[in-house]
């Protein structure tokens, strides 16, 4: 049976709470860490993410975005917040370095694991587009419904894979 | 016919490799530095402010806040200030143990700092993953070594980041037998990993730059000084805690939210390179004999020394864990009852990035009158300044402006600053005019 880590990203700041959210929704749907399921919040983790990785053989990982302008749209149009992004362990988002104040952010951390051979066989990377990161703010309505929605979508593909039934 | 100098102006607006924001203004007029300035902008987080009021119970979760990289330093400073003051005298199973917590702060900071901070800037790299296509053993090697420093935070912790283990009186619990037994065995396997991270970081060229400087750290008659110990200097200073508003001082300047210490009115160096010159003599044998192999003399008057400085301390702290843990026993009680009084509580300790000072005014209830924190990268912040100014002469302020601030940056993060903790920081913005 694989080993399955879920991880959510967060920062008690508005809508960077996103990941966070998403493990609560998870937990309340009554799934549970134990066995060869491990599912935690983490706080800008830094590298410290890179081992998490080694002791998976499948990792979900989700974390609050904020995209670039989309193409073709000179500048003008973001993707709207509480939109959700999905990207495999070969394409990642480009990073736009400034939103974090740590010196290794998630995606730089995910590219040194790369680098390294580290990856687990099987990545799952989900942004949530965010749109205010007021510290000590809750999310916003948008993003706390788009984080019970993928919650309910990685119960599902955990699910799918055979390995848990899905919960409630 | 005169030549004409060059007047150049760098701004660095966000330094990378850094941990918090902070900026570098320099403006070269006439082939002379005008202007250089470090500012941190960052903004202030009134963390003591936040302090004010709180019970000395929730005094060491709330510091450990401030970092996330060197909480532990946070959290044993606050609460033996606070021990001091209420007459606690700890179990010596606790303060052997705060000493075996913070040594995991100090091989997990002094591994993320050399490897995916610091190191890339001498092999010419942009990041630690450029690092790992050259190098990757030896990031491998780091990383394996930082995590078992985390480990180290998680046993005593709970957790590694923003850990919640200690209490004023020692810790909330002591971990298992099993748990300690299985430790020890990685951190005996951890032992000649660092001694290769060692010769690794011995043998990385770094730039002559020799400068004169004042080393702060604290001392101890016979530890390597980590947790306990007086404020020393090398000019030979040496007091207590209590004393430290007596020499040092601290300033605003207006473009930085962190504040600027002087000792003696001029800059002054903390960190490892700094204690590394004033304690060395109190190195475990095994880390002397890998210290004589490296052959560079101590006192070290090159800053650039720190990284191979910050590989010693991590085999220092092994050495220290695992001294102290091979006699682990579990205690009757992992703490000691606690009285509060009123007064004023000061300690200082050495965080991984140098001496780290707090003072507390209580009230007789237990609760914060007021409190004070100078950490040490705003105790380094005129040091760094003034080493830029000097390397900068020393490498030639007619090099390109991408070699300029190349090297700016390569002196800032060699001092592995903590904006985040002293904002109370890099963009580099040259001027020539």
């Amino acid at each position: 049976m694989s080993r399955i880590r879920i991880l959510g990203i967060g920062s008690p700041s508005g809508d960077d709470q996103a990941g966070w959210l998403v493990i609560d929704a998870l937990s309340n749907s009554g799934l549970r860490t134990g066995g060869d399921l491990h599912f935690e919040k983490l706080d800008r983790p830094g590298a410290s993410l890179i081992p998490l990785l080694v002791q998976a053989d499948w990792v979900i990982l989700i974390d609050a975005m904020a995209s670039q302008p989309l193409p073709d749209t000179l500048g003008e149009s973001r993707a709207q917040a509480g939109q959700i992004r999905h990207f495999d362990g070969q394409s990642w988002p480009d990073y736009r370095h400034g939103l974090s104040s740590h010196g290794l952010g998630v995606i730089e951390s995910l590219s040194l694991a790369r680098e390294l051979g580290e990856l687990p066989a099987r990545m799952d990377v989900y942004g949530i587009e965010a749109e205010q990161v007021q510290a000590g703010c809750p999310a916003g309505e948008t993003v706390q419904a788009s984080a019970q929605r993928l919650a309910a979508h990685i119960a599902a593909e955990l699910a799918r894979s055979g390995v848990y039934a899905s919960p409630g | 016919m005169t030549e004409r100098k060059r007047s150049v102006a760098i701004h660095v607006p966000v330094l990378t490799r850094v941990e918090g924001e902070g900026a570098l203004d320099l403006r070269i007029d006439n082939g002379e530095i005008a202007e250089l300035r470090l500012r941190i902008f960052e903004p202030p987080r009134f963390f003591e402010k936040f302090l004010e009021g709180r019970s000395y119970t929730e005094v060491p979760d709330m510091v450990a806040r401030i970092c996330g990289i060197c909480p532990v330093a946070y959290q044993v400073t606050a609460a033996q200030a606070l021990e001091k003051l209420f007459g606690v005298e700890l179990d010596p199973w606790a303060r052997d143990m705060r000493r075996v917590f913070y040594c995991g702060e100090w091989i997990q900071s002094h591994s993320l700092h050399i490897h995916l901070l610091a190191a890339p800037d001498f092999f010419g790299c942009s990041s630690a993953i450029e690092l790992a296509r050259i190098a990757p053993d030896e990031v491998r090697r780091g990383l394996r070594i930082q995590s078992l420093g985390n480990e180290l935070m998680d046993l005593f912790g709970a957790r590694s980041v923003h850990p919640v283990g200690i209490r004023v009186g020692g810790f909330h619990a002591a971990p298992e037998l099993s748990r300690i037994a299985a430790i020890r065995e990685k951190l005996r396997a951890a032992l000649p990993e660092a001694e290769a991270l060692i010769r690794w970081a011995a043998g990385i060229p770094v730039p002559q730059d020799d400068q004169d400087f004042v080393s702060v750290a604290v001392q101890h008659p016979r530890d390597y000084a980590i947790e306990r110990g007086q404020i020393g200097a090398s000019d030979g200073l040496r007091i207590e805690a209590e004393a430290f508003d007596a020499h040092f001082a601290e300033h605003h300047v207006a473009f930085s939210t962190a504040l600027f210490s002087t000792y003696r009115q001029q800059p002054y160096l903390v960190g490892p390179l700094a204690r590394l010159n004033l304690n060395y003599a109190n190195l475990p044998e095994r880390v002397q004999v890998l210290l004589a192999e490296t052959g560079f003399a101590l006192p070290s008057s090159n800053l650039f020394h720190s990284l191979v400085a910050r590989a010693l301390e991590i085999l220092l702290a092994l050495h220290e864990a695992l001294r102290l843990l091979d006699t682990y026993r579990m205690p009757d009680s992992p703490f000691v009852p606690v009285t509060p009084r009123a007064g004023v509580a000061t300690a200082c300790t050495e965080a991984p990035r140098g001496l780290l000072w707090h003072r507390y005014e209580m009230d007789d209830s237990g609760c914060v009158v007021n409190a004070r924190i100078v950490p040490p990268t705003s105790q380094n912040q005129g040091r760094i300044e003034e080493d830029l100014r000097l390397s900068l002469l020393n490498f030639g302020l007619d090099q390109p402006d991408d070699a300029l601030r190349l090297h700016c940056e390569k002196v800032i993060r060699n001092y592995d600053p903590c904006i985040s903790c002293a904002t109370h920081f890099l963009n580099l913005n040259v001027e020539r005019t």
